[in-house]
């Protein structure tokens, strides 16, 4: 078995794979701040078989203090501006921010503009933006994956 | 003074039950419905600020009571104390039930969860495992839909009662189209009423998949939660397969019908329902003789049928109690004839009464889709001839209940929107089905319910 492990790995470094399958991992903290529930029923079914997110290294992980990614759906309301801005300043460094969904984006939000603080980026500064009414599982996973790669091949 | 009381608590010795409670200028107008599907709209007068509660004799209308009170400054006489509910503003003390005692303590859980969920903050007054009392405090995710939604057309509103929320979006946006079309005296054809009733069913055979792999994953049983979810990515996929859209989105128009289908469409929907069906049966036998999984569900947040009548609990979570209670029975604006609820074999209304009755009221959605999924679908409008009226009404049966949207009007402009969904009616049900439980059994209790945040929050 580890001579069979050992083997593996020399192949992998012979045959040049694409830097990002060389290993990544992204540990995400989900903030549901004012959506519909669209986004988050799309988020939970990245998990499902047909796309099994954790097979990439991407998991979403129960606190804020794990996470290098913060995934905000929803635009926020004057309510979530708080516990969004706690969940944010409680990430080690470095830490990212990703708009998930249109409402997020601030396109076409319906609502009281005194109920709303308004979109994900006049509360955090954002790093990746996710569009979609919502965003298919396909489009989470490629977007964030994506992002990974970007950021590995930065490094 | 017209008998505002009186009315209410007469109805109510009827049988009838309180469908919606709302503030509308200086009136504060209770909706009424018969068993039968009848309505009355009952008016108590806002003077000075004040007007009379109806908590007393009818419990449900709590929520609607606070939140008119929140929203509308409105103060209601009798229910004491009148806690906030979507007012934040305020401290502990105000909006949590006093529980004192030895040992008794609070466990604050939210707003923001631990897993994929929605914003809501639940107290839990516990004495070690044993939760004495939970309040919960949602409207976190409150965007004031209701109010912003004032002033818009007929097709202008719809986007608010859609948007409301995902994954009842047919059921709001068909209550919403109703409401309307009940305010402007017409009715939908016999072709109409087919393809929305379709799309309500395919909304909740969405949903009832979805809430079978929530309450697996209530219990860490990771096997059952994996293949209902898979099924589940089926049924959105089908939905965007016949409507664009996973979610169903925009499906629905007030006055008539814009989507079309061709006879191929509607017979491969047909026979991809057959299979998710035989699948969602073969998984379902899995979690049958699943001992460790059955062993967590009987005896678990416990809802009487006099509890769940007298809290205003509908939907699937009501019938798994004891109500026979289902929009759908009396339905004339849509295709539900000879309709008869499922009536559960055990009315436990425990978590196992409400994961079974999910699964008896799968294959029942299963059988109305294979009977209407008979023929193409082509654009068409409903027709004018009933009275026109100022107030219009909207009933429909949505995935967690029955949701009512009542509009009022001047002409064609909307001067009120009410939009009271399933999640809205049981969430307090929640809370009290987890008083007298153990803290770890919580989640499994809230996913028999699988509430919206979103539709109660708005």
């Amino acid at each position: 078995m580890l001579t069979l492990l050992r083997d593996l790995r020399r192949l992998r470094r012979t045959i040049s794979l694409p830097a990002p399958d060389r290993g990544r991992s992204l540990a995400i903290r989900h903030v549901d701040a004012g959506s519909c529930n669209g986004c988050e029923h799309e988020l939970t079914l990245l998990s499902s078989p047909y796309h099994d997110l954790q097979r990439y290294g991407l998991g979403v992980v129960a606190s804020p203090r794990h996470a290098d990614l913060l995934l905000v759906t929803g635009a926020v309301t004057t309510r979530m501006r708080e516990p969004l801005l706690t969940a944010y300043n409680a990430m080690p460094e470095p830490r990212r921010v990703a708009a998930l969904g249109d409402c997020a984006l601030g396109c076409a939000v319906l609502g009281l503009p005194g109920e709303l603080a308004g979109r994900v980026e006049q509360v955090l500064p954002v790093n990746l933006r996710i569009p979609g009414c919502p965003p298919t599982p396909e489009a989470i996973a490629e977007a964030l994956l994506a992002y990974i790669d970007e950021t590995v091949e930065r490094r | 003074m017209s008998d505002y009381r009186g009315t209410i608590e007469k109805r109510l010795d009827e049988g009838w039950r309180v469908g919606t409670l709302y503030a509308s200028g200086e009136t504060v107008r209770a909706l009424l419905v018969s068993p039968h599907g009848a309505t009355d709209l009952a008016d108590e007068p806002v003077v000075d600020g004040h007007a009379r509660s109806i908590v007393d004799i009818a419990p449900a209308a709590a929520w609607s009571e606070r939140e008119a009170a929140d929203l509308y400054g409105i103060r209601f006489d009798g229910h004491v104390p009148l806690r906030p509910l979507v007012d934040h503003d305020l401290d502990l003390t105000r909006w949590t039930v006093p529980v004192r005692g030895n040992d008794a303590y609070q466990v604050a859980v939210g707003p923001i969860h631990a897993g994929v969920i929605e914003s809501g903050h639940f107290r839990f007054h516990v004495v070690g495992d044993r939760i004495l009392h939970l309040d919960a405090r949602l409207f976190y995710k409150h965007r004031g839909l209701e109010r912003a939604a004032e002033g818009q057309s007929p097709d202008g509103g719809l986007a608010f009662a859609q948007r409301a929320c995902a994954a009842c979006a047919v059921s709001n946006s068909v209550a919403y189209a109703h409401a309307w079309e009940d305010a402007l005296g017409i009715v939908p054809t016999p072709e109409l009423a087919r393809i929305r009733t379709v799309l309500l069913e395919l909304e909740r055979h969405w949903n009832h998949l979805n809430d079978i792999a929530a309450i697996c994953a209530g219990v860490g049983f990771a096997a059952g939660n994996s293949r209902f979810a898979a099924l589940t990515e089926r049924a959105r996929r089908l939905n965007e397969s016949l409507t664009g859209h996973r979610f169903l989105f925009d499906s629905v128009s007030v006055g008539g019908n814009a989507l079309s289908l061709t006879l191929a469409q509607v017979a491969q929907a047909s026979k991809e329902i057959e299979t998710i069906c035989e699948e969602s049966r073969a998984a379902w036998r899995q979690l049958l003789f699943n001992a460790s999984f059955q062993d967590r569900l009987p005896d678990v947040g416990v809802v009487s049928t006099d509890d769940a009548n007298r809290l205003g609990a509908v939907g699937p979570a009501a019938r798994a109690s004891g109500l026979a209670d289902d929009v759908r029975t009396a339905d004339r604006r849509l295709a539900y004839e000879g309709f008869e609820p499922v009536a559960p074999k055990r009315t436990a209304g425990d978590v196992q009464a409400r994961i079974e009755q999910r699964a008896v009221e799968l294959l029942q959605t299963v059988d109305i889709l294979q009977a209407l999924l008979d023929a193409p679908v082509a654009p068409c409008d409903a027709v004018s001839g009933d009275r026109e009226a100022a107030i219009g009404i909207g009933r429909v049966e949505g995935p967690r209940g029955a949701t009512v949207c009542v509009v009022e009007r001047d002409g064609t402009r909307l001067e009120r929107l009410r939009l009271h969904t399933g999640s809205y009616a049981n969430w307090p049900v929640v809370a009290h089905a987890a008083a007298g439980t153990l803290l770890p059994d919580f989640p499994l209790i809230n996913k028999s319910f699988e509430l919206c945040y979103a539709c109660a929050d708005r």
